[in-house]
């Protein structure tokens, strides 16, 4: 298996055309977003298409993706630390990155998406220990503290901060913290392993809602998560191929246990409030043509192909086609989750399904507009650190 | 000459680290003893509170307030909503009382109607992050508007569409008021989720006063009091001789989802001639 190493210097950062209009780009997403939240924020989640009926959307699809996809922080971390593969070092910065990049824009999008921003903290003080969400709430915390931990070293030896004083002696601490990594891999992998599939059990502990209540939803969110999160740090380092194979592997597994979930859990152990809940879905709502064509044949298949056969997987063109195919298959996961879970309505007495109709839910401009912000502040934050940190030096320090 | 600045580095940096964590954990006590010690400005606040609460005295082990709706009785006239939206100042439009026509698998039509059902084990307590609604001693499923954070689990979670979530600031004029009662309570801030209380004030300030809920009008819920044709009864089901315990002990009763395990403190009598 040939495995092409990194061995690149900051991308030159001169202010090009191109580069300007990069940045110009990046500049309007965010006054998109910006505008977005100033309205949310002054007149409140009124102006978004969310109900009563429907009371998550769009917002909370981008929390679960954007952490789901951040996962590639702690499977590359467990898998160079704890495995001791170090040839795969290189891209443990960058898989970092990207995975504080994800779970900072999961408590953004988070913070706009609570009615009461301003009580941000309450969990942290106001703990209730029986609720998932207060589990994650912690983990997600003390993650983010890990993952801080863990890429301290990396901004405190960006170039940038040559001349600052005292930069020496925080690079020696820094450099201390840095031998620290293996146990910081340990406790990430131990957090993450827990919130990942927590995220699932949001919605598989719902008991009042049939199609999500079954216990495959938090094993079906984790392998997700570690098959494709090391796959979108790999788009955005353009290519290492071994990496692919993982992430092809990985998407061969959860897309078995689809199957498995599909006809073990959903077809074989079905209640009637769960055939009625799905043909309902299925009859009044696109959940047939999400699944299928988006989750199954966009998101897994298409990408396996292209990650694990010799003919594509040398050319980096579809690496990087694939890697965004399953990332797009993860988050239209996520929002088949979440709305088709809302869209069927509650009924107290069996049978009287079929009277009702389901949920509407499509997000409306000032959603859309968070959403942009979002991605703007993403390309923002991979732009700027992969002009000023050394994310791709990593081989330098231990040779 | 770099060495030995080096050298001097690393000890301060120790010695920092230790400073540090000194302050940290120094403030942290001290913040503790700060908010709930007897210098907090909050101190005061709280021993009164804890004085009102300890001078009425009441026992809420002794109740488990519950409700009864007869659903022969009910006419579908809609009162019971109308009084509640009053009384609790509630939007018309998302109301925390619902009423809805439905029929028997004999085709008969009934009118079906659902306040919270306040579960002993409620699915929206146990997923809340924040602790901001809880069953109290007394049974009732309460809300902290003070504490929830606009997360809407609540609200998805609970089986019965109990629960609703304040979208924006409330600028509506209620037209219930003053045909269908006063306002007895505040409206609910913007962002917070609300449910029916059982009229929480009513049975609190008229305990105090030594009136029975579900016997006293003014200590009973307002859709309880309204109802023309007395097809809800409302009182503590740990009496065995209320008039609720009686006639759930004399009715065949059923409450929703019972497969759901939630043990709500509504039951409801079916029609009849079965549902």
């Amino acid at each position: 298996m040939a495995t092409t190493t990194l061995e690149r210097k900051p991308l030159p950062f001169n202010l090009t055309p191109g580069m300007l209009a990069w940045l110009g780009l990046i500049g309007l997403c965010l006054v998109i977003g910006i505008v977005s939240a100033v309205q949310v924020f002054s007149k409140g989640l009124v102006l978004t298409a969310m109900s009563d009926k429907v009371p998550w959307g769009l917002w909370i699809t981008i929390d679960l993706s954007a952490i789901a996809l951040g996962a590639g922080a702690f499977t590359l971390s467990a898998i160079v630390y704890l495995f001791g593969l170090k040839r795969f070092q290189p891209i443990v910065r960058l898989a970092v990155f990207v995975g504080f990049i994800g779970y900072t824009t999961a408590l953004l999008t988070l913070v706009m998406d609570i009615g009461r921003p301003d009580r941000f903290w309450h969990p942290w003080v106001y703990w209730n220990i029986h609720s998932v969400l207060w589990e994650i709430t912690w983990c997600i915390t003390i993650y983010l503290a890990i993952m801080i931990l863990e890429f301290l070293p990396v901004v405190v030896d960006a170039r940038l901060f040559d001349r600052v004083p005292y930069i020496r002696q925080a690079r020696t601490a820094a450099h201390l913290l840095h031998k620290a990594a293996p146990v910081l891999a340990l406790l990430g992998l131990g957090i993450s392993l827990l919130h990942q599939s927590s995220l699932g059990a949001t919605y598989g502990i719902v008991k009042s809602r049939p199609i999500w209540f079954k216990p495959s939803m938090p094993i079906l969110f984790i392998l997700s998560a570690v098959a494709v999160g090391p796959a979108l740090t790999m788009a955005v380092a353009f290519v290492v191929e071994w990496i692919t194979r993982f992430s092809g592997f990985g998407l061969l597994v959860y897309g078995y246990l689809k199957f498995w979930d599909l006809a073990a859990v959903t077809y074989y152990g079905r209640t009637p409030a769960v055939d009625n809940a799905l043909y309902m879905l299925r009859t009044q709502t696109p959940y047939n043509f999400g699944f299928w064509v988006m989750e199954v044949i966009l998101g897994i298949v298409i990408p396996a192909i292209l990650f694990i056969t010799p003919r594509f997987n040398r050319n980096p063109v579809y690496l990087v086609m694939g890697a965004l195919m399953a990332v797009a298959g993860v988050i239209i996961s996520r929002w088949d989750v979440t709305v088709s879970g809302l869209f069927v309505p509650l009924s107290y007495a069996p049978g009287t399904l079929y009277k009702l109709t389901p949920g509407r839910y499509f997000p409306n401009l000032v959603e859309w507009g968070i959403a942009v912000g979002i991605i703007g502040y993403d390309l923002l934050m991979l732009t700027l650190g992969i002009k000023f940190l050394p994310l791709f030096e990593q081989g330098k320090e231990h040779s | 000459m770099s060495q030995k600045k080096t050298k001097v580095v690393v000890e301060l940096t120790r010695r920092d680290i230790l400073k540090v964590a000194g302050a940290a954990v120094g403030s942290a006590v001290a913040a503790q003893f700060l908010t709930t010690g007897p210098l907090s400005p909050f101190a005061s606040l709280k021993q009164a509170q804890l004085e009102r609460a300890s001078q009425g005295a009441i026992d809420r082990e002794k109740y488990h307030w519950g409700m009864v709706i007869d659903l022969d009785r009910c006419i579908g006239c809609e009162y019971c909503l109308r009084a509640c939206c009053a009384t609790n100042d509630v939007r018309s439009d998302r109301p925390w009382n619902i009423v809805v026509k439905d029929q028997t698998s004999g085709g008969r039509s009934f009118f079906f109607s659902r306040p919270c059902l306040h579960c002993q084990d409620a699915p929206c307590v146990e997923v809340c992050p924040v602790k901001a609604t809880y069953v109290r001693e007394d049974g009732l499923v309460v809300m902290d508007y003070d504490r929830c954070i606009g997360c809407r689990y609540c609200e998805v979670a609970c089986p019965y569409d109990a629960r609703r979530f304040n979208w924006e600031a409330r600028s509506d004029e209620n037209t219930f008021i003053p045909t269908w009662g006063m306002a007895e309570v505040d409206r609910r801030p913007r962002g917070v989720i609300e449910k029916c209380t059982f009229c929480i004030h009513r049975i609190d300030q008229g305990l105090a006063k030594g009136l029975m809920p579900g016997v006293d009008l003014e200590a009973t819920p307002a859709c309880v009091n309204i109802c023309p044709v007395k097809a809800r009864t409302f009182g503590n089901l740990k009496d065995p001789n209320s008039q609720i315990s009686r006639i759930i002990a004399d009715n065949p009763v059923f409450v929703l989802r019972e497969e759901l395990g939630t043990e709500p403190s509504v039951y409801y009598i079916p029609p009849k001639e079965g549902l």
